[in-house]
């Protein structure tokens, strides 16, 4: 079907191609605008749901709840001998008192953490595999005898609202670029009817002298085709530096929440895509359409 | 098909052998049995129609506005199917004729319009070339047929004008230029001599008999009764009120022994 594309210049003149003079291509580029925004949109959804997945689910955090300081710094230096021992911990890193502090702070205010408050010793663990149940079971009988007063945080455990609400922006995000799809789809259509009404009577004759179905087809094809490219171009640009943008917008706005490549190489492959597989698409729909509308022709 | 007896023309042009009579089969193209076409819910247009044309033929087919010579040509062009009756075409049912293959038999027929029915954006010489385009030609054969065309119908120096820059007669020759470029084996023409003066309607008329010596047949839908003379041997199609009649006898079956003029 894309060889249809490479029509002979003589056969480009039955049906006249008037470059980006009709609306066609503009409103494809608008379409093509906000699906290439919705695509990366979920694309770094996705990059950022998975890596923050993978990291998060295999973290956990051991709390020791001691009010003695001097016991509870005993009890957390057990606790990181025994951990380091433990078998698929990768990493152990206990958070120094201070840091606990610091994080507790905007929360309880000053006033309150310089008073007597015990404050719980806390230490970040790595696994070299998201944890099960029967894991942390093992672990607090492990680390029991040396820390009774012991909880063991996994992080997917209060991550798990987010990332659910992160699969809906995700599901809701691939909605949305299936109905823009759709739109362009209902667009290209409604362009080929009208092009071919414009055009009904030189597709008669057309038909009248042998043409074929196909024959007549080719021509809307490479004109769709054309406006497609051309408005998908458009678009896809307009959307890159909105992208570039925007990234660099929120890392200068929140250094460390973003990086600076936020859409991936893969997700700028897959996104450079989009035009030409809405040109393909386009094609197939004035394929289709042109053809369902002549099959009405005898 | 009827089987008729004629002496073939072909055998005077032969320089190198001597004129023997001899004899060729007169094959029928088109058949036309009891044939009744109805727009939509309407009474019939054209009713009981019942005739054969054979190969390398002349008609004339003459009759009163909505007599139904249009309709006639259009089944006779393939645009429309019958309402009811058979119509057999170069052998095949045209009527239950898979729609894939009517622009094969599509392309066996040249088609002159009344309203000319040129592509408004397309040259004189596209417009031309457009059946020969749709046949498959490349740009290489095709390029050389056309300019002789425009050629002979005086329109050499307007080639690259469309149809709008063109008068009405010059519209019309484009439009028989496009008609015969493909050496048709049924040439159909409605009115191809309504918007030219008397000599360049006998050129036309020439034009058509000269295709038709070389055994296209040649079916000329006209008001101009004067036109009848011009072609000699040439068969009359009478139609009125959607019914055939056959002044000529030549619709007959089986028909008049038909004598073509060398």
């Amino acid at each position: 079907m894309l060889l249809d594309f490479a029509l002979p210049a003589h056969d480009r003149k039955i049906i006249p191609e008037g470059r980006l003079s009709g609306p066609m291509p503009w409103i494809i580029a608008i379409m093509l605008f906000l699906t290439s925004l919705v695509a990366a949109a979920g694309l770094t959804l996705a990059q950022a749901a998975q890596q923050g997945g993978q990291d998060l689910s295999r973290q956990i955090t051991v709390q020791i709840i001691e009010a003695d300081p001097t016991q509870r710094a005993a009890s957390r230096a057990a606790v990181v001998r025994n951990l380091r021992k433990f078998k698929g911990v990768i990493s152990v890193d206990p958070v120094t008192d201070s840091d606990v502090r610091q994080l507790l702070e905007p929360v309880l205010g000053a006033d309150i953490l310089n008073g007597d408050i015990p404050i719980p010793a806390l230490i970040d663990v790595r696994f070299d595999t998201p944890p099960t149940p029967a894991t942390l079971g093992r672990l607090r009988n492990v680390l029991g005898p040396v820390a009774p007063d012991i909880r063991l945080d996994p992080h997917s455990n209060w991550m798990a609202p987010f990332y659910q609400l992160m699969n809906m922006l995700l599901l809701l995000a691939g909605a949305m670029f299936l109905l823009l799809l759709v739109a362009t789809c209902a667009v290209v259509v409604l362009a080929v009817r009208s092009t071919l009404n414009t055009h009904r009577a030189t597709i008669e004759i057309m038909h009248l002298m042998g043409g074929t179905d196909v024959q007549a087809a080719r021509l809307f094809q490479r004109r769709v085709a054309l406006d497609a490219l051309l408005g998908g171009c458009v678009g896809f640009g307009a959307a890159a530096i909105t992208i570039v943008t925007l990234d660099k917008g929120f890392v200068a706005a929140q250094p460390g929440l973003l990086s600076g490549d936020a859409l991936s190489v893969s997700g700028w492959v897959i996104l450079a895509l989009i035009p030409l597989a809405v040109t393909a698409l386009a094609m197939l729909m004035a394929r289709f359409t042109v053809i369902s509308a002549l099959k009405k022709m005898l | 098909m009827v089987l008729t007896l004629v002496p073939d023309p072909r055998n005077s042009l032969c320089p190198v052998m001597p004129f023997v009579p001899f004899i060729s089969v007169m094959q029928s193209v088109v058949e036309f049995d009891n044939v009744g076409l109805r727009y939509g819910t309407g009474a019939e247009t054209l009713t009981d129609l019942t005739f054969t044309l054979y190969a390398g033929s002349f008609y004339f087919m003459t009759g009163a506005s909505g007599a139904g010579k249009t309709s006639l040509l259009k089944l006779l062009y393939l645009a429309h199917r019958p309402s009811r009756g058979t119509i057999r075409m170069f052998g095949h049912d045209a009527v239950t004729l898979p729609r894939n293959l009517l622009p094969g038999f599509r392309r066996r027929i040249g088609v002159v319009f009344q309203d000319f029915r040129l592509v408004p954006h397309l040259s004189a010489f596209d417009n031309i070339a457009l059946p020969m385009r749709i046949a498959g030609m490349s740009e290489r054969e095709l390029r050389g047929p056309v300019t002789d065309m425009l050629v002979s119908i005086g329109l050499n120096e307007r080639s690259d004008a469309r149809p709008a820059m063109l008068s009405g007669g010059e519209q019309q020759r484009v439009a028989i230029a496009r008609a015969v470029i493909g050496r048709p084996e049924i040439l159909i023409a409605d009115e191809p001599t309504g918007n030219v003066d008397p000599d360049m309607a006998r050129r036309l008329l020439q034009l058509f008999a000269a295709l038709n010596k070389l055994g296209t047949t040649v079916v000329v839908a006209t008001h101009d009764l004067h036109l009848l003379k011009e072609v000699e041997g040439a068969q009359i199609m009478q139609l009125d009120k959607g019914r055939l009649s056959d002044p000529t006898g030549s619709l007959r079956h089986p028909p008049k022994p038909l004598i073509l003029n060398n």
